[in-house]
């Protein structure tokens, strides 16, 4: 009944109300977190790089891989993938293109995200080498092909949800980055390691 | 009992109290007297309920038939911008009457007036803040009202986002500034909304009358303490959600824009996180409204008292733990859909035993049916239709099919619409006496009663058609085959407006010649401390705290 | 009002009856045109014809069935449906879900009027003080309980059907946009339109429900499994059709995926459901399901209006001639 009593009331509703704002702006480290740990969303799993990592093709399995890409309205670019799908064992090592060309009259930069459906497929399919990590920037009329390197974790054939996952589609869509931070060139270093000689650049 | 407070006594101080010392600024712009502020929210929320009302007005009349007949009135004939009128419409619409009426009705205006009163204090425990949270929520209703009238969209003015303001259209889709100030809006009315529930908490537990245990509280005051925790728990989370969406559109951070590797779901996440509490928030002040009355007008106690109490903490706990139901077609796995099925059709067994405890209330007693008792039997059986329809909208399966049709729209309007405002309409009768001093009109207040009754009935019953044969919500015309039941709908809001202008009427009539009213016109079914108090109450009440300590108070 | 909307729409349904039959053949002329008549099991699949030796069946749209896929006037229930999920959805609606609404809501009603009736000041003038009986109180917590449980058993089963399809045997791509669809088939070399809603005169042309019917219609397989992959490149838009249960939102930067296997040729529509700006009400869906040969023809014509080289499962297969061009 006390003054006292009442500011420290107060104070604790109002130390409970600043803790749920904090929870709220901390959602966004955490949701996205959330997803990758769990493949909540149909976030694939992101694997280090390197030749070792795939696990190798699980003798008698077959899985179809769809390749799916999208581009937001304002990006003037044309995105597909070069294969519609991909027909592989789980855990075969695979790598898929994507091409992009730049139909605009000016040095346009994208960046691409992504995820994969169904989604409780989304913790099983590892991305090795991905374009999607970096931004791109296509020169006017230009064409690049952009490498993917992927597999699907055997891990699967042992999730009662996601056994009977027949097809996995991957997908991209790329989004306009507001500016053009540097010149334009492709920024991709990895994938001019793995792939010499892109077409256009 | 020598201690024990006195009406009488009380009542006789009533002359010397403050008001004929304060200047009309004094009293009502810088008001710290609880009921002052709580007569202001009251105010408040009429205005505003009639702006929401008119707007509503307008979408009925649009769609009495298929094409575009009233909106172009407003955009010079331009069909386009009549379309984007209609989401304004519906976006103001929604939070004008979420945020400016039903919320301040029940909160700012009924909690004010007597969760203080009902537990034996004298004043709430931050008179000041009070005044601050009224006046934020004020000036949240302004901004919200300009926004409908500077840019939105390209080529058009005001905000067509819908309440629910998802990005990206709340963000890329809305380049205009209208979007900022709706934001703005609902960061002040949010803002008053957490000082007032501070408010609340603090004075339910440090300010009740000496004796006025939790478990001895009316159960009015339990649900405005579950609701203040509601609204302190989930309204920071729609501060940030939207303070993210602010800074999405204004300063180039990407919380929800994919572009920065953001998740337009994560808003749909945070904004269900706030937004399924606060539907919660609208109805638990309405139920505790009619415990009371339905106790009072069976002049019998309030049945299950423990079990009604902690009915409300149980639906507000499970509140927290179900919101993505409301996102059940956004491509959740079937697993989180299993899991939110499932915690959502959980809550209908405390809402079952508050509805059943109503009815045993009532059993035995011995019913007086004057228009409280009449709103609140209404809202039982009304509440009880848009539960029963919710069960079916939890199963994500089914949903699949009702999400966002007028199914949805049919359901928590029977929940909100003759819900909450039956609740609201309920209370303002009970109390009217008590808060002006003057007896209603009986007469006008059953007319007012039966012609809602049967309006809201007539517009929302048929929108459970609607919503079954496929139409989607938020759509400004539509085929033909749906011509028929949204006349009758739209008819309705003809017998509805009627019943509006019966209440105004009565409000007219009682405030100017109404019969002056006893402290207690409701006798012994009547039990709560307000009705021990003169009316209106003095200034300043219970300069004698009431004592508890021997005698439970009834509630 | 009424009288005169129903003139109305019995009047346009006319004047689209005229002007479809000026237009295009409808279905059911279909098989007086195109010798020989199709039986009505093509829907089965391809083993119905020899794919070599039968003639290729000419595509024509199809008219709409104004009694299927689209709203009726004064219509209260869920529209039929012609997916095996929708149909145990239905089911489960009137079999379990409408008849626990409606009773609970007549109990409710019952003990209220008889408690008004009864205990009306009048009848009952001493009221009763009790205000506990926990045998009652735990009756009316576990009977509902339990009548939850009852629902949550179908409702998982639904859910686990919805997301346990049969192997595609065709994928769509869905891509909302302010404010149309534009639909994709990538195994068919990408056969990509827009579906733009039509105006009211084009509508009662083809004998469509004006709002509903857009100018190029999604056009799938009867008795096919077809999955769509769903997605936007603005803003949140919904796909959903009633008649098949299905909605799906469709969200930018992301994919989501949901199927359907309609075992009944006919016109279905639909309409977006997320609100997604100033024509959000004016992007219908029209989905076109025929028999598996007509869609083959249906989407040769396709290949050969965009310059696409005839490819995809059954084109090969279905002796198609290049050059078919479509109905209308």
């Amino acid at each position: 009944m006390s003054v006292l009593a009442r500011t420290r009331t107060a104070w604790a509703a109002f130390g409970i109300a600043a803790a749920m704002l904090g929870l709220a702006f901390a959602s966004v480290p955490l949701y996205r977190l959330f997803c990758q740990v769990t493949g909540f969303g149909g976030t694939p799993q992101v694997a280090a790089q390197g030749p070792a990592t795939a696990p190798g093709p699980v003798a008698g399995t077959r899985i179809r891989v769809r390749f799916d890409g999208n581009v937001r309205r304002d990006l003037p670019w044309e995105f597909r993938p070069v294969e519609p799908f991909a027909d592989l064992a789980v855990g075969e090592r695979r790598m898929a293109f994507y091409r992009a060309v730049n139909h605009g009259d000016r040095p346009i930069t994208g960046v691409a995200t992504f995820n994969v459906t169904p989604e409780r497929a989304g913790r099983h399919f590892v991305k090795v080498q991905c374009f999607c990590f970096n931004e791109q920037t296509l020169a006017p009329g230009q064409a690049v092909d952009m490498p993917v390197v992927y597999y699907v974790d055997p891990a699967i054939l042992d999730d009662p949800e996601a056994r009977g996952v027949e097809e996995i589609t991957l997908s991209y869509s790329f989004f306009p980055v507001p500016e053009p931070r540097q010149p334009p060139s492709i920024r991709a270093t990895d994938m001019a390691a793995m792939r010499a000689g892109r077409p256009g650049a | 009992m020598a201690t024990t407070f006195d009406a009488h006594t009380e009542a006789a101080h009533a002359p010397h109290d403050d008001t004929h010392r304060l200047s009309f600024a004094e009293r009502w712009l810088f008001s710290t007297n609880h009921k002052d502020i709580g007569t202001l929210y009251l105010i408040f929320a009429v205005v505003a309920g009639v702006v929401g009302g008119v707007l509503s007005g307008f979408m009925r009349w649009e769609l009495a038939e298929p094409g575009m007949q009233v909106l172009p009135w407003f955009t010079q004939g331009n069909i386009d911008q009549a379309y984007h009128l209609w989401n304004v419409f519906i976006t103001a619409h929604g939070l004008i009457m979420v945020f400016f009426m039903v919320m301040p009705a029940l909160i700012g205006g009924f909690a004010n007036w007597f969760v203080p009163i009902m537990i034996g204090a004298p004043d709430m425990a931050f008179p000041r803040m009070n005044n601050i949270s009224f006046w934020l929520t004020v000036a949240g209703f302004v901004l919200l009202c300009l926004s409908m009238f500077v840019p939105g969209p390209p080529g058009g003015n005001g905000a067509g986002t819908g309440w629910t303001v998802y990005p990206p259209l709340s963000t890329s889709g809305h380049p205009g500034p209208a979007v900022d100030l709706a934001i703005f809006s609902l960061h002040l009315a949010g803002a008053g909304s957490i000082l007032g529930a501070i408010n609340f908490i603090t004075t339910i537990f440090n300010m009740r009358a000496p004796g006025m245990t939790l478990h001895r509280m009316p159960l009015f005051a339990w649900s405005i303490l579950v609701t203040a925790f509601l609204l302190l728990l989930s309204l920071p989370v729609l501060a940030g959600a939207i303070t993210m969406l602010l800074t999405d559109r204004n300063f180039g951070t990407t919380f929800f824009d994919p572009a920065g590797g953001g998740d337009p779901l994560l808003y749909q996440h945070l904004f269900w996180f706030f937004g399924h509490p606060e539907v919660y928030i609208m109805i638990l002040p309405a139920f505790g409204i009619i415990s009371h009355i339905v106790s009072t007008f069976s002049r019998k106690p309030v049945f299950g008292y423990l079990a009604m109490a902690y009915a409300m903490v149980a639906i507000g706990f499970v509140g927290f733990i179900v919101w993505a139901h409301h996102m059940f077609t956004s491509g959740l796995s079937v697993n989180t859909k299993m899991y939110f099925t499932a915690a959502t059709m959980i809550i209908a067994v405390p809402t079952g035993i508050k509805i059943f405890s109503w009815i045993a209330t009532m059993w035995g007693g011995s019913l007086r049916f004057p228009t409280p008792m009449l709103w609140a039997v209404g809202f039982i059986f009304m509440f009880t239709i848009g539960g029963v329809t919710g069960v079916l909208l939890a199963n994500g399966g089914l949903d699949t099919y009702m999400h966002d049709t007028y199914y949805v729209v049919a359901h928590f309007h029977y929940v909100l619409s003759l819900g909450a405002t039956f609740a609201i309409f309920a209370g303002f009768y009970y109390w009217f006496g008590k808060m002006t001093g003057r007896e209603y009109n009986e007469f006008l207040g059953k007319v007012h009663f039966w012609l809602f009754f049967v309006g809201t009935n007539l517009i929302f019953f048929p929108m459970h058609f609607l919503g079954q044969q496929g139409m989607p919500r938020r759509y400004p015309d539509y085929p033909e085959a749906m011509a028929g039941w949204n006349e009758v709908a739209s008819w309705g809001y003809v017998v509805t407006a009627a019943g509006m202008v019966v209440f105004f009427l009565n409000v007219a009539a009682s405030l100017l010649a109404g019969r002056r009213a006893a402290a207690n016109p409701w006798g012994e079914g009547a039990t709560t401390l307000e009705w021990t108090l003169s009316s209106p109450p003095p200034f300043h009440q219970f300069e004698t705290l009431p004592d508890f300590t021997r005698r439970a108070p009834a509630h | 009002m009424t009288l005169t909307l129903a003139s109305v729409v019995r009047a346009l349904r006319r004047l689209g009856l005229a002007g479809a039959a000026l237009a295009a053949p409808s279905l059911a002329e279909v098989p007086a045109a195109t010798p020989p008549p199709m039986p009505a099991d093509l829907v089965s699949g391809p083993a119905a014809a020899d794919p070599v030796t039968a003639p290729v069946p000419a595509y024509a749209p199809l008219k709409p069935d104004p009694a299927v896929g689209q709203p009726q006037p004064w219509g209260i229930d869920l529209l039929d449906q012609v997916t095996p999920v929708g149909r145990q959805a239905l089911a489960m609606v009137h079999g379990l879900l409408n008849p626990v609404m409606i009773g609970i809501s007549l109990l409710v009603c019952a003990l209220l009027v008889w408690t008004v009736v009864r205990y009306r000041e009048r009848a009952n003038p001493v009221p009763a003080k009790f205000s506990h009986n926990f045998r009652l109180e735990v009756t009316w917590t576990t009977i509902p309980a339990l009548i939850l449980l009852v629902i949550a058993v179908p409702s998982f089963r639904l859910l686990a059907a919805q997301y346990s399809p049969p192997k595609a045997d065709l994928v769509v791509k869905v891509t909302g946009y302010q404010w149309y669809w534009g639909y994709e088939y990538p195994d068919y070399g990408g056969v990509s339109f827009d579906a733009v809603m039509v105006d009211r005169a084009e509508a009662a042309r083809r004998g469509a429900p004006y709002l509903l019917e857009t100018d190029n219609r999604l056009v799938v397989p009867a008795g096919k499994t077809v999955k769509l992959l769903v997605t936007a490149a603005d803003v949140i838009h919904s796909w959903a059709v009633p008649a098949f249960w299905v909605k799906m939102d469709a969200v930018p930067g992301r994919v989501n995926e949901t199927w359907f296997k309609v075992d009944r040729p006919g016109v279905y529509y639909g309409q977006c459901s997320e609100l997604c700006g100033t024509k959000h009400g004016f992007m219908p869906i029209a989905v076109e399901v025929v028999p598996e040969q007509q869609f083959l023809a249906w989407m040769r014509a396709k290949q050969a209006e965009q310059g696409i080289p005839p490819s995809g499962p059954g084109i090969a297969a279905a002796g198609l001639a290049a050059g078919t061009t479509p109905g209308a």
